[in-house]
């Protein structure tokens, strides 16, 4: 289950999305993690709710202010949260930008 | 002399604060009662402590996480303890017949069983999940949380719409201060008392200690024992580097670190109260437990967590200036390190820690909640936990004595209205 039924990211803004989460995590090793659209920020990436305030604002740095992770994040629901994939993010980013 | 009966969880971090409170009311020369499965209660209360047994459940066990974990907690251990523990409850209520339930915010049969009984109870506030709202910023997570809690209280026959039994309308205990919840104002039924604090039984080989190398005590806390090992050996790889300068001690199942360094004793459990005065730094998981009893002596801390409040409390402990927090699953040994030494080196963070241990000491620990305790009972004693509407405009100090009293079986239930054990009688 995911949060969106979008296509899945192409590998550009995978590798964005890979850049963002080593600068909001303080962790460089997620660059060479393999990070897929599929990979689970709380299931396989080990993200709590201080990481993803963190990504939320790396994301605004890098895209601009229409992006609004944290706003993004509390329309979803408890099982979303927890399945939610950095191939969703990827998809939410996309649509501020556009 | 008053009666409490005391209705908890059989985990050292809830169970812990409540024997200690309740030590210090038998102190006081009150009776005190509890009601929890014997197997684990019993040892830790001894021979002679009033228990009112619930049975032990196994629990399927919970997921390791993040919001996943929080759902666990709720769908497999806080609402089928609840309901499993109930019944018990109620017999215990019946037959101590208490002036008042002192309930774990988590355990929430006790609220429950108090509700339906008519009888005030005080809410033990042992972590930090619920206080200060850690949720709010989730608003869809939070509501399904209530729903759970709805659910529960639809099944014990309690429909009241404002009734919660996380938060006794009564008397709100914490085990925590201002310093680390931050500026939140909370109602004046709210007590903050710091950390009430209990040293389990434990010994130490304390010529081991090197009184001339700083001293860090590695912990994961009690829950957690299945993730511990490939998280003490990168904290032993960690303190490796440091043998000149650090003694680690890491508390740990046997056999977690086979092979430690030789400035790491690896013990299975260490007298943390006795041990905490001769600390410099502690790296914990961050469970409300270890880390008050760390600021309480003034000791900073890395903290890396896991799960459940642990967040919570690393974001508090971090924003108070007393503690680095790090990634439990991903941190380096050199990460680790890194942050180990900054908390031992730079003294803002033992300074920090000490203006929290300060605060501790000022808000008083179990005899400040013991007292707030005695006091909600007198308070139940002139205001009954149900009003009658119609007595709304002239509230007499001491209400009449309802008809029907001497028929309620239960000394403390006053006011039978609500209760729905009697509610035939009447």
């Amino acid at each position: 289950m995911t949060a969106d039924d979008t296509a899945p990211a192409d590998d550009t803004a995978l590798a964005d999305m890979a850049g963002a989460l080593a600068a909001a995590t303080g962790d460089d090793s997620l660059l060479s993690a393999g990070i897929t659209a599929t990979t689970r920020l709380e299931g396989d990436l080990y993200l709590d709710s201080l990481d993803v305030a963190a990504l939320g604002a790396v994301l605004r740095d890098r895209f601009g202010t229409t992006v609004d992770l944290a706003g993004y994040v509390a329309g979803l629901d408890i099982d979303q949260i927890i399945a939610l994939t950095v191939g969703d993010i990827a998809a939410y980013v996309d649509r501020c930008l556009q | 002399m008053s009666r409490f009966l005391v209705v908890t969880l059989p985990l050292t971090g809830h169970a812990y604060r409540a024997v200690a409170v309740a030590d210090e009311l038998g102190a006081r020369g009150h009776e005190v009662a509890w009601c929890g499965p014997k197997t684990y209660f019993r040892p830790l209360l001894g021979p002679d402590a009033t228990l009112f047994p619930t049975g032990t459940r196994l629990l399927r066990d919970q997921a390791e996480h993040g919001i996943a974990a929080l759902k666990s907690l709720w769908e497999r251990y806080v609402v089928p303890i609840a309901r499993f523990m109930l019944p018990a409850v109620n017999r215990a209520v019946l037959e101590y017949q208490p002036d008042m339930v002192v309930v774990d915010q988590h355990a929430l049969a006790g609220a429950l069983a108090a509700h339906r009984h008519g009888l005030p109870w005080a809410t033990l506030v042992t972590e930090a999940m619920e206080l200060t709202r850690p949720l709010a910023a989730l608003p869809r997570v939070e509501a399904w949380v209530r729903a759970q809690v709805a659910a529960l209280c639809r099944e014990a026959d309690v429909t009241d719409a404002d009734f919660d039994p996380l938060f006794s309308p009564h008397l709100v205990i914490a085990f925590t201060t201002s310093a680390l919840t931050g500026e939140q104002r909370f109602p004046g039924h709210f007590a903050l008392v710091g950390p009430a604090m209990l040293e389990p039984p434990g010994d130490f080989a304390w010529d081991l200690l090197d009184a001339a190398r700083r001293k860090v005590l590695i912990t994961v806390g009690t829950l957690a024992t299945g993730l511990a090992g490939d998280f003490y050996q990168r904290a032993a790889a960690a303190v490796a580097p440091l043998r000149t300068t650090v003694q680690a001690i890491i508390a740990g199942p046997p056999g977690s670190l086979p092979d430690p360094p030789d400035n790491v004793l690896a013990v299975p459990s260490v007298p943390m109260l006795a041990l905490l005065p001769r600390l410099d730094g502690v790296v914990s998981h961050g469970g409300m437990n270890t880390v008050s009893e760390a600021l309480a002596h003034g000791v900073p801390l890395v903290l890396a967590p896991i799960r459940h409040d642990q967040p919570v409390v690393a974001a508090q402990v971090v924003r108070a200036g007393a503690g680095i927090r790090v990634p439990f699953h991903r941190v380096s040994p050199g990460q680790l390190r890194e942050a180990l030494v900054s908390i031992l080196d730079e003294p803002s963070y033992r300074r920090a820690a000490i203006r929290i241990g300060d605060s501790f000491a000022a808000a008083g620990g179990a005899p400040a909640a013991a007292e707030r305790l005695e006091q909600a009972v007198r308070t139940a004693l002139l205001e009954p936990v149900w009003k009658p509407r119609s007595a709304a405009a002239s509230t007499p100090m001491v209400p009449s004595v309802p008809p029907s009293k001497a028929m309620c079986p239960i000394r403390a239930c006053r006011w039978h209205h609500r209760c729905r054990q009697n509610r035939g009688r009447y």
